[in-house]
């Protein structure tokens, strides 16, 4: 056993370290290390940025203009990015439709979609989720009929993120009633500006407007944007789903959270603090290894599957409890949280920069062990697939 | 022994629930934390005739002379419907606080509490100093010139007059003025739980002798008392959330279906909240000896109410976390009232000393 990277390894570490270092867009940086909310066209800066390196493509394949990592590189990868402070890549582009586009669809639409995808020209959103499935996902209402050349698309979606930004969304939509209820869903690239759509925000309890509400009320989608075949599109969700398997836990943002409250904690000479961030340092170690033996399981030719639930489990608890120890430390000042709006034309009460941030922080990450199938869903499939029960 | 509310308590329980479900549903609440006040003039005129306001002032200043238990009973209900009245600031932390001291002036002031004519508020804390309230920095010289900051003033913004607590010649001091006197500026937001809360700053405010509410270990055993008092309100509060939490998720879980059933079948499920249904039951014990501690006004009332203000502190964010969990993206939609637990809870553990704090001082 050598737990130790490879030399190629830490070169390529050292290479991640220094784009972060000299190329990873200085006003992003400004506001990500001070805690303030990045705008649309910060967001585009930075994975522009990212393009211009060629690292967009981080786990495409080469043939399609990826990087072609290996899981140890893009595990470092993502690793280094959160301990910098960046914000998490935006996954719906690059690593969700990106896949499915380059495994099931034409090369008519790889043409058209992937080089937009890789510069970071359109930006896309998911639409899986509606009012009535969420975690029974295949049960999934929204209708497209075909007519002619289009498919006429009616129904809803929720919790959509970030569509108010989004040119386009991919949608499981229902093309068939018939049989059993997986049977049935298709996978459509719709375009955002299509007549017959309409976006409205769902406003969080942290106060921000990420997530949204999409209707579709006749939309016409051209029958060139249905990827793959009429009727199979649960088995390309299911197929995407493993494709994010990894990144999952959210690693290098914790390993980052966790040396920053262990430096406030060191100033407020609090001793159950002080143990709590212990504990949470070791269950962070925990995970972290968990996530190697993973990783070296499939470099090794092995095929960890429902394993990786784990990292999802564990991952999305650590980063609640990481802000909470935030909260935790900030004391009576804890009861300070403006909104995303800041504090208006008053001015900013004293008591320290981490308590409105790590609340922030606390309240919106409650969503983690919610999405990305929920850590109860989680648990159900390491209890069926790896317990065997 | 008999651990059953009585009849009255039972009925002013009623009227509160009564109260909550016809004139203070979620969306008025969202339109008193939205509005430029941050408190329902009409809702306040109406506590007071029901007599509400004058309910915990002893009989000789004009009050109904109830006790903890029924500021209990309030606080549990106001609880459930996540009121956001600033009742606390005014009735709880400076009412009861004038009510037992020996202030020449008090009975005029806490009848015009009673009435809803005026808002007054404490500043008791400060920054940097933590739980400690009895250092505090702010300091009145011997000219009875005030200096300093106060921070957290629960309501500050419609207080007409302040209880400040300061040091005067190394003697701990409670005194009392107009929140519009020259060299106050009052600096006002709103807490993560929708409560307006100030920051007050004192500039060479001139304070004159008959400001002086108490002194020395007398103005010390009142603070001490009042926010011992406090912490047992927010407390009930805390009670009265857990006992929603876990209901309105079994009603959620019922009503929601996926994979062809209500959830609330899945056992996992059904395990997490009959977790939660525990936890407020353990709470509420907890509270019951508490305020009784508080109503005999024994020696070991801190430690009582210590013992459930940690408990509280714990399991009540960790039954709000499990109903914003058990809700999916529900519960974290701001236009549902569970994720507002969630920060109702937050606020309650942060106020007055989290549950680390009190767990300590109940070990002391
Ligand atoms: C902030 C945020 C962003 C999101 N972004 C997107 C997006 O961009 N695109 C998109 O399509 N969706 C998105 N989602 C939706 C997300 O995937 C769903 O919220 C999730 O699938 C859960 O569904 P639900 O909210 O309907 O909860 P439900 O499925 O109703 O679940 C409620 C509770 O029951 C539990 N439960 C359900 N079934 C079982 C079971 N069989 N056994 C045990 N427990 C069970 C759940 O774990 C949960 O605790 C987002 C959600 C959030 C909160």
């Amino acid at each position: 056993m050598d737990i130790n990277f490879s030399k190629e390894d830490i070169a390529f570490r050292q290479e991640v370290k220094d784009w972060l270092a000299n190329d990873y867009p200085k006003h992003v940086k400004e506001k990500t290390d001070n805690g303030i909310a990045l705008t649309k066209q910060d967001m585009i800066d930075f994975h522009k940025a990212l393009s211009k390196k060629g690292w967009m493509g981080y786990n495409w394949p080469v043939e399609y203009g990826g990087t072609g990592w290996s899981s140890t590189q893009l595990y470092i990868f993502n690793k280094e990015f959160g301990l910098a402070g960046c914000p998490p890549l935006l996954a719906f582009g690059v690593s969700m439709v990106a896949p499915v586009i380059w495994t099931f669809g034409n090369d008519e639409q790889k043409n058209r979609f992937l080089p937009d995808i890789l510069e970071f020209n359109t930006w896309w959103c998911q639409g899986y989720s509606e009012p009535g499935s969420g975690s029974d996902l295949a049960s999934l209402k929204t209708k497209a009929v075909r007519d002619g050349d289009n498919y006429i698309v009616n129904g809803s979606k929720t919790w959509t993120t970030l569509a108010q930004n989004a040119d386009w969304i991919f949608c499981l939509v229902r093309t068939d009633n018939s049989g059993i209820k997986q049977e049935g869903i298709s996978f459509l690239l719709i375009d955002m500006k299509t007549p017959g759509i309409e976006v409205k925000p769902i406003i969080t309890i942290d106060g921000e407007h990420e997530v949204n509400s999409v209707f579709f009320t006749d939309v016409k989608v051209p029958v060139e944007n249905l990827v793959g075949e009429e009727g199979k599109g649960w088995t390309y969700a299911k197929f995407l789903l493993a494709h994010e398997r990894f990144g999952i836990a959210g690693l290098g943002a914790s390993l980052r959270s966790l040396n920053r409250l262990k430096n406030i904690i060191s100033k407020l000479n609090n001793p159950d603090l002080e143990r709590k961030a212990n504990e949470l340092e070791v269950s962070l170690s925990a995970i972290e290894i968990t996530e190697l033996r993973l990783l070296s399981a499939l470099e090794n030719g092995g095929h960890p599957g429902a394993e990786s639930s784990i990292l999802k489990i564990k991952g999305t608890e650590m980063q609640q409890n990481l802000s909470e120890l935030f909260v935790e430390a900030a004391g009576e000042y804890a009861l300070m949280y403006p909104g995303p709006h800041g504090y208006g034309s008053n001015d900013k009460p004293s008591g320290p920069d981490y308590a409105a941030e790590g609340l922030s922080s606390f309240l919106n990450l409650r969503k983690t062990s919610i999405y990305g199938g929920s850590n109860e869903i989680q648990k159900n499939i390491l209890a069926k697939f790896v317990l065997g029960v | 022994m008999n651990l059953d509310y009585n009849e009255e308590q039972i009925m002013l329980r009623e009227q509160i629930q009564k109260f909550c479900e016809s004139e203070y549903d979620f969306y008025k609440r969202e339109e008193v934390i939205k509005s430029d006040k941050h408190f329902d003039v009409e809702v306040w005129k109406l506590f007071a005739d029901q007599g509400w306001l004058s309910m915990p002032f002893s009989e000789e200043s004009g009050g109904l002379g109830f006790g903890p238990i029924e500021l209990s009973i309030l606080f549990e209900e106001f609880g459930k419907a996540l009121v956001i009245e600033p009742y606390l600031a005014t009735v709880v932390l400076s009412g009861t606080l004038l009510d037992k001291s020996t202030y020449a002036e008090k009975i005029d002031l806490i009848d015009k509490i009673s009435s809803g004519d005026m808002h007054i508020s404490l500043g008791y804390a400060e920054a940097d100093k933590g739980y400690d309230y009895l250092s505090p920095s702010t300091s009145l010289d011997s000219d009875n010139i005030l200096n300093g900051t106060k921070t957290l003033v629960l309501n500050g913004s419609n207080a007409k007059k302040l209880i400040i607590s300061c040091m005067k010649n190394n003697e701990f001091n409670l005194i009392i003025l107009d929140s519009d006197t020259d060299g106050v500026s009052i600096n006002s937001f709103l807490t993560v739980d929708g409560q307006s809360c100030s920051e007050i700053s004192f500039e060479n405010v001139v304070v004159n002798d008959v400001n002086i509410v108490a002194s020395g270990d007398e103005a010390i055993n009142l603070l001490n008392e009042t926010i011992n008092l406090a912490v047992l309100c927010v407390s009930a509060e805390a009670v009265g959330c857990m006992e929603s939490c876990y209901f309105k998720t079994l009603e959620y879980t019922k009503g929601r279906e996926q994979f062809g059933q209500p959830i609330s079948n899945f056992q996992v499920l059904q395990h997490r909240m009959v977790d939660m249904f525990i936890e407020s039951e353990l709470a509420k014990s907890l509270l019951i000896k508490a305020m009784l501690e508080v109503n005999d006004n024994s020696e070991d009332m801190y430690r009582h109410v210590s013992a459930l203000k940690s408990y509280i502190g714990k399991s009540g964010k960790l039954s709000a976390k499990e109903a914003v969990q058990l809700h999916g993206g529900m519960g974290v939609s701001e236009e549902m009232m569970i994720g507002h637990y969630l920060k109702k809870m937050i606020s309650i553990d942060a106020l007055f000393g989290n549950a680390d704090y009190h767990l300590k001082k109940f070990a002391s």
